[in-house]
């Protein structure tokens, strides 16, 4: 106990001891313990308007008031909030400050917060300039890409490519050795499913296992990558980065847009023709200027959800793996990214809008939009007309309402009046409880069994006073619409002093003449007001002209209709805005709170030398150069890496999406370069890269185990073996229905439900922000409404009930086992041919030969397509 | 393979030997279901949260006001703060106030039930969050950000707890209908898909239907035991050749547990076991149906369920203040009747009972906005009461006030991420460190705020 208080004692002693030297002591104590604790969030991020690299920032302070007063360290807010005495304010978050670091800054403020005069990063903080610093600049995603030698190994015979000698190179320094190679079947059948995201099928398998050339992998490779088959796998993959979706989360139908197939289909033939994957970035933030081959490209955009920072995010995260996002509120904590910079890329996307790009000629479309005029006018004749004629029913009948009260008590002519309008008044009377009090005179008169003459003086007086209100709903809407005015906005109407009627007036007048949700002892219910009528009810009063018009106009209504052909199709795309704006910075997020504005530009970390603002238009074409430029050294890293991380499991930086401080380092930083800087020089062909990556022997590796090596790197991040997967909902999917011979292999266009009746592959089915298709997020789908950067994989026993029970997998299981012929062996052999591209061991097939006769073939059929062997990818 | 793999696959023993090797594949997790320690002892173990959406007004529910009957009709002599629309004159409740329990917290008439039961609640009378209007507040209430795109608490509290029910979702939504922006109210977002919540729409009487893929529609039960054990030899076999692997065990051992799903799942739905006087107890309507089914499915471990009250946004009354007369007369034996079963099981002391909707309703009366009568009240995120029962949160106390007319908390404020890090106190979890690394930080439930509110917890 003693001891503990003596020892910051003593620390605190020697703290206050006149330093030698001012300058090495806030050097040596006093800088690096602020930029330890305090700088990631009070130094360019400024949280809390509070900014800690500088004597005068700290002076100044922020949103609390002063962060310190010179000479009075019990005085200032940074020595209670560091040693957590304050109530409110405890920083850092991480925990209290150690006793003697809180003593080195006591000290430092009493001796007057000592800084040097000559600090240039100081006085750009204290002038709120934004720096990078030499250190930020210097952090390796931002560093040119580079060519790299492939490294000497000692195992020369084990490398096919230069990708295995990065890889070799390494796992020998780390004491590792690559195990062995697949055998070929799993080879094969690895190869087909990662490119085409089904398996191979016997034929194929035949035909592999007998070609012994020495290139016969490097063939089916080229095979592969030629089936249209491989860009509905890869592009596939791009739309987890494009969040694509065929529909808005605001929607409120279960329908996908009629045209987002496009950009989803020309994703996937960008990939199937091998589009350069820079002519494929330009095309998605500028294909509009690009031509029509391009055009739909900017679906990217179009399709996107409609958050306040999701096209920054998409653009900065998809393109390039920087959060450039967070720094919306406040500047990158950890990447030299300034709020500045966000709303530059901010402004460049709100100085554009969406559009539809008629893919029609000019006559269709002239002549289309005609017609849908007409139809819409005609519609509004029409409504308008029951409106009117309602109104008029409403005062019509409200004339005789004495004679319908009347009538209940057999003291007027039934014959006289609307006999629905009197069973409706008859009802409502014996309705026990109504919510205002102008009937209960009429009731005590019923209770009373009065004379004649008080009924007919009661029903009078309460038609005087039902026409009063009547009158005075009148003036009271009147009232509000001149308050309002023409085409009022939601802010308008929420914002103006607006009358109404009295409580008891208004349900007065709603249970007359309203269609509206009533309780009726605790439970809600639609009921319609007494003289209130909708379509039908009004019709029945109709005569002669009247009616005539009416039908006349319907008629005409439905022939327009017909005339109106289905809407030309038409490309969601943006366009830029006639006046392109830059925007302001919000202050720590708030749009009320308004900063400098932020011209619209690219990246300062990404700009080298004098940044110059966008001149053309919104500035997206000039984004897309900058971002699609060689020389950025985070495009292709950042693509070479998506890649990599479907072939083999798991990026080279295991992030994809993030290459800042907080992403991780890769683990093969000189491989990732080489893979960069070729795939530049290939002319960005994601062909030739998925072929350089598959024919090195690192891809063919075996997924088996290996002890020695498992000790060292069990998580396999220096690719000693290949990583063993289960695939994803799509290939899932996929796989069944192919093994079941249902799969349409046809290119799709509207997106359809993936229900048990569409056959199609995944890619084309609906994919909903609103909801998402339940299958799909069974199996770790990614949700549309963000950029993705892959899947996680899940294993849970809801999935298991999908196959079980579902179904999709029932009807599949039947297609099955109709597809085999012979004898049970044959069967069973031939099942396991087109699940697995191999025959069954003895101990499957004897399985196989006791299951069936006691239980059925499809049920046989389900439990290998159950199995985990034709769910996983070894 | 040799024969101590073999042994180590056959024997059934699904070890973590594999884990580790398949953290290196992309993000692969085998079971993020499984049950998990907290940061700390726990005080409950589940949450159930009754959702009165569209916004119930604190001054007619649960913050009796003297003053505003007082001045009703005059203007409120106090700065009027910005909500949704434009509103008047201050407007007394037409509601009485009346004392209940051994506390003798004050209570609207209309909860005459709930109010019974007010010893076992913590009425908070100091609720504030930002945003006046229905979507960013029911987002912040649920996901703690105004904006989309965060996990819900649910998803939250499964992510960091597990399930204590393999055989049941371990998060549920009930809702007749769907509440204003619906599915994202309970989406996992960037937390792993399984985190989502299961909504079930109170629509839907068979508690057959009510899970997908819950029965087979083709096979006896000896024949789906028979194909399942085929499999499991066909998958054992396979691992035989493979050696251990983890992802493939928890295939093995995720088959098993939904065989048995299947039996318990829809029974746990199935409120016609229940007798009929307990059925009428809790109201044949959705919302008790939805009371009533939580409370089956917190008996049988499910970790967390949130019951909306209705479909869009029942309680948000512009018009017409009485109305909520009514929506009570709903409400208010369905939550007794919840709480008093809690209550007799003993499960409440393990059980956070939360209830409340997205914000409250002004002291004024509401005059912009195309109401039909002038008789309700405009949204009010200044201040509002919500209440909380049992989990270990103090019972027949009140806490916090809002000023004279009940407009804005002014004492002992409780903001959402307050209550969000106070709920996840009690279930154990330190709200700065529940995190999940996502798009280049860690993200919480609480944003970066929250303070566990500690006079409101034993």
């Amino acid at each position: 106990m003693v001891l503990r208080i003596l020892v910051p004692l003593i620390l605190c002693l020697t703290a206050l001891l006149p330093a030698a030297d001012t300058r090495e002591q806030f050097e040596m104590q006093v800088r690096p313990l602020l930029a330890k604790n305090c700088f990631a969030c009070h130094q360019q991020s400024a949280m809390g308007g509070l900014r800690l690299d500088s004597r005068e920032t700290i002076l100044k302070g922020g949103k609390s008031g002063p962060a310190a007063v010179a000479g009075e360290p019990e005085k200032s807010l940074l020595i209670g909030a560091v040693s957590h005495t304050l109530e409110r304010l405890k920083m850092p978050p991480s925990g209290k400050l150690s006793a003697d670091d809180v003593a080195i800054l006591s000290a430092w403020i009493k001796g007057g917060l000592y800084w040097p005069a000559d600090d240039k990063a100081a006085k750009a903080a204290a002038a709120g300039e934004y720096v990078i610093s030499p250190e930020q600049r210097a952090f390796w995603s931002f560093q040119p890409v580079k060519a790299p030698v492939p490294p000497a190994v000692k195992n020369t015979a084990w490398p096919k490519t230069e990708i295995d000698k990065f890889v070799l190179a390494r796992l020998e320094r780390e004491g590792l050795h690559p195990i062995a190679a697949a055998d070929r079947r799993t080879l094969l059948r690895r190869a087909t499913l990662d490119l085409t995201g089904l398996p191979p099928t016997p034929e194929e398998a035949d035909a592999f296992l007998r070609d012994k050339a020495p290139d016969a992998f490097a063939k089916v490779v080229d095979r592969l990558l030629a089936s249209p088959r491989y860009g509905e796998r890869w592009g596939r993959y791009w739309l987890d980065v494009a969040r694509y979706s065929d529909d808005s989360l605001n929607s409120t139908k279960d329908e996908p847009y009629p045209n987002s197939f496009r950009y989803r289909n020309w994703v996937i033939n960008a990939f199937n023709e091998d589009m350069p994957y820079d002519t494929f970035v330009k095309a998605q933030l500028a294909g509009d200027e690009m031509g029509d081959k391009y055009a739909a490209g900017t679906g990217f955009y179009s399709l996107s959800p409609e958050f306040q920072d999701d096209r920054v995010d998409a653009t900065s995260r998809g393109f390039l793996g920087l959060t450039v996002a967070c720094a919306t509120c406040h500047n990158h904590k950890f990447d030299p990214i300034p709020t500045k910079d966000f709303y530059s890329l901010q402004g460049v996307f709100s100085s554009t809008d969406l559009n539809e790009l008629p893919l029609a000629s000019k006559e269709v479309v002239d002549s289309w939009t005609a017609k849908k005029k007409l139809v819409d006018h005609q519609e509004k004749l029409i409504e308008k007309f029951y409106e009117n004629q309602r109104d008029q029913l409403a005062d019509i009948l409200a004339s005789r309402t004495a004679q319908y009260l009347l009538a209940t008590r057999n003291l007027a002519s039934a014959a006289e009046l609307d006999a629905e309008s009197l069973q409706r008044m008859t009802a409502y009377l014996s309705e026990a409880k109504k919510d205002h009090p102008y009937l209960k005179p009429w009731v005590a008169l019923v209770e009373s069994k009065a004379s004649e003459e008080e009924f007919r003086r009661a029903a009078a007086e309460f038609q005087k006073l039902l026409l009063a209100v009547m009158e005075e709903k009148k003036e009271v809407d009147h009232k509000n619409e001149l308050t309002l005015g023409l085409n009022p906005n939601r802010d308008d109407v929420a914002g103006a002093s607006l009358v109404s009627l009295s409580r008891d007036k208004y349900i007065l007048w709603r249970d007359m003449f309203e269609r509206s949700v009533k309780d009726s002892a605790g439970f809600f219910k639609t009921s319609e007001g007494i003289f209130h009528y909708n379509k039908n009810g009004i019709e029945r009063f109709l005569q002669g002209h009247w009616k005539s018009y009416l039908e006349t106009q319907k008629v005409d209504l439905e022939r327009l209709k017909k005339e109106l052909p289905e809407k030309y199709p038409f490309l969601q795309t943006i366009k830029d805005k006639d006046k392109p704006e830059d925007v302001h910075i919000a202050i720590r997020g708030d749009a009320n709170n308004k900063g400098d504005l932020a011209p619209r530009r690219f990246l300062a970390i990404l700009s080298p030398g004098e940044r110059k603002p966008f001149s053309k238009g919104s500035g997206r074409m000039e984004l897309a150069e900058a971002i699609a430029d060689p020389k950025n050294p985070l495009t292709a890293r950042v693509f070479v890496n998506r890649v990599w991380q479907r072939h083999f499991g798991r990026g080279i930086v295991g992030t994809p999406s993030n290459f800042g401080q907080l992403g991780e380092r890769p683990t093969h930083p000189e491989l990732l370069d080489y893979l960069a800087d070729t795939f530049v020089k290939n002319g960005w062909s994601i062909k030739k890269l998925h072929r350089e990556m598959m024919l090195s022997a690192t891809y063919q590796l075996s997924p088996a185990g290996d002890t020695v090596n498992e000790n060292k790197d069990a998580p396999n991040t220096l690719l000693w073996r290949y990583n063993r997967r289960r695939l994803d909902a799509e290939a899932l999917r996929d796989s069944v229905l192919f093994v079941s011979g249902k799969l349409q292999t046809k290119v799709e266009d509207l997106a359809k439900p993936l229900d048990e009746k569409n056959t199609a592959r995944t890619v084309y089915g609906f994919v909903s922000r609103r909801r998402l298709d339940g299958t799909l997020a069974l199996f770790d789908f990614p949700n549309p409404n963000s950029t993705s950067e892959g899947r996680i994989i899940t294993n849970v026993p809801l999935q298991r009930l999908y196959w079980m029970n579902s179904k999709f997998i029932e009807e599949q299981a039947q297609a099955l086992a109709e597809r085999l012929h012979g004898d049970n062996a044959a069967r069973i052999r031939e099942a396991y041919r087109l699940l697995l591209a191999r025959d069954p061991d003895a101990e499957e097939l004897k399985m196989g030969l006791e299951y069936v006769p006691k239980a059925s073939w499809a049920s046989y059929a389900r439990a290998l397509l159950s199995s985990n062997e034709f769910e996983f990818v070894d | 393979m040799n024969r101590r793999q073999l042994l180590s696959t056959m024997g059934g023993g699904f070890g973590m030997l594999g884990l580790q090797s398949l953290l290196g594949a992309e993000g692969a997790t085998a079971d993020p279901l499984a049950p998990k320690t907290p940061h700390f002892p726990a005080k409950a173990k589940r949450v159930v949260y009754l959702f009165l959406n569209g916004g119930p007004s604190q001054v007619d529910t649960f913050d009796p006001k003297p003053a505003l009957t007082k001045y009703h009709g005059k203007p409120m002599p106090t700065a009027n703060l910005q909500t949704e629309r434009k509103t008047g004159n201050l407007m007394k409740s037409p509601f009485e106030f009346r004392r209940y329990g051994k506390s003798g917290i004050e209570v609207s008439e209309i909860f005459p039930k709930l109010g019974s039961m007010i010893d076992e609640c913590c009425v908070i009378r100091s609720m504030y969050t930002e945003r006046p209007n229905h979507e960013p507040s029911l987002l912040l209430l649920n996901s703690g950000d105004k904006l989309p795109g965060r996990p819900s608490m649910g998803s939250w509290v499964t992510y960091g707890l597990g399930t204590m029910n393999r055989n049941l979702p371990g998060y549920v939504v009930l809702c007749p209908g769907l509440p204003v922006i619906g599915p994202q109210l309970w989406s996992s977002m960037f937390l792993p898909a399984v985190h989502q919540g299961t909504y079930i729409s109170l629509e839907e009487k068979d508690p057959k239907k009510l899970i997908r893929n819950i029965r087979n529609e083709t096979q006896t039960p000896q024949q789906q035991r028979a194909e399942l054990d085929l499999l499991a030899s066909l998958n054992r076999h396979q691992l035989a050749r493979t050696g251990t692997d983890s992802q493939m065990e928890a295939s093995i051992h995720s088959a098993e547990i939904a065989y048995r799903m299947q039996t318990e799942a829809p029974e746990a739905f199935d409120i016609t076991k229940e007798p009929q006087k307990v059925r009428d107890r809790y109201g044949d309507h959705d919302f008790g149906r939805g009371c009533l089914m939580a409370r089956r499915l917190l008996e049988r471990g499910v970790r967390m369920v949130q019951v909306y009250f209705g479909n869009f946004q029942p309680w948000d009354n512009h018009d017409d203040i009485e109305l909520h007369r009514p929506l009570a007369a709903q409400a208010d034996g369905s939550i007794a009747s919840l709480l008093q079963d809690l209550k007799a099981s003993g499960m409440l002391e393990e059980t956070v009972v939360i209830i409340g909707g997205e914000f409250g309703r002004t002291p004024a009366v509401e005059i912009g906005g195309l109401v039909k009568v002038q008789n309700g009240r405009d949204h009010n995120n200044h201040g509002f009461s919500y209440l909380v029962a049992g989990g270990g949160f103090k019972g027949g106390i009140t806490y916090g006030s809002t000023d004279d007319f009940g407009f804005q908390a002014v004492e002992n404020k409780v903001h959402i991420h307050d209550l969000h890090a106070t709920v996840l106190h009690q279930l154990g979890l330190d709200h700065t460190k529940l995190t999940y690394f996502y798009s280049g930080r860690n993200y919480r439930l609480t944003d970066v705020a929250g303070e566990v509110v500690k006079d409101i917890i034993a």
